[in-house]
């Protein structure tokens, strides 16, 4: 029998791998979130939004015929790694029970992906406040949404860190 | 046996290190104020293989230098680490090294 306990995480690590111990409503949001995210991917490739998720690889100035290959190679392929990542997080919201580290690791870049994106957008700058939300900001659901993002993403790499509980501990 | 080279080859070696294409090449991921401390020890573990320690150190590098070199390397294999950070989000370019 499972033990009362006072705190229960939103993502833990059991034996069989990882328990989203979240409601259906959140499961949604996050569900619809990426499925946001996946038509921005598949939008304009210069949308202002996306800035930070192609970076550029060759920073130098001399290097910039580098850097423009590298976009033109490695960028579908930056798309379609993000697309089946989200495909797979969107399946793994949907089953009630724990899912496999594979699952969880695309869990984690698909909410960092979708936090690039908020970021990007509330221009979150060094030592951000995440408590520091003017109620009046027009953007002030994506500032919820932002924090309720890092909530999450923090405690699942907290959980993929931790090693598989053993039965009965 | 290889013949030993005379002074003046090693000299022109030298000098032809300036242009030599295999010169390694370092990957940097740069401080951003989005990735989450925890995330990028993550990354850093999970796409290098890196120990829990050395990990964090690069992650606290980036974080109070403003970036750090997280590996090097021949260019192709620079490039596919850069991909790799840029898959999990992470500010990450390369540069052949000085």
């Amino acid at each position: 029998m499972a033990r009362k306990r006072a705190f229960i995480p939103p993502i833990e690590r059991v034996r069989d791998g990882y328990l989203f111990n979240i409601g259906d409503d959140e499961r949604q949001l996050v569900a619809r979130l990426l499925t946001e995210l996946s038509q921005l991917l598949m939008g304009e490739a210069d949308d202002p939004r996306l800035i930070r998720m192609f970076p550029p690889a060759y920073h130098l100035a001399d290097d910039a015929d580098a850097d423009a290959e590298y976009q033109r190679l490695m960028r579908e392929d930056l798309v379609a790694s993000r697309l089946s990542g989200i495909t797979a997080v969107n399946a793994a919201l949907q089953q009630p029970g724990p899912v496999d580290e594979e699952a969880m690791v695309a869990f984690v870049q698909a909410i960092n992906g979708l936090r690039l994106v908020l970021g990007t957008m509330l221009d979150v700058v060094e030592d951000h406040d995440p408590d520091d939300i003017d109620e009046d900001d027009p953007l002030v659901g994506e500032h919820h949404l932002y924090n309720f993002l890092s909530w999450l993403l923090d405690w699942a790499v907290r959980a993929l860190a931790e090693p598989a509980t053993e039965p009965g501990t | 046996m290889a013949p030993t080279p005379s002074p003046v080859e090693v000299g022109e070696i030298a000098i032809d290190d300036e242009t030599v294409p295999d010169r390694p090449w370092i990957v940097l991921v740069w401080n951003d104020p989005i990735n989450l401390m925890s995330y990028v020890t993550f990354v850093f573990q999970k796409v290098f293989g890196y120990s829990l320690e050395k990990a964090t150190s690069l992650m606290l590098d980036v974080h109070e230098k403003g970036r750090a070199v997280v590996s090097s390397g021949a260019r192709e294999k620079a490039e596919i680490d850069v991909f790799r950070l840029h898959e999990h989000g992470l500010w990450a370019t390369m540069q052949q090294d000085d």
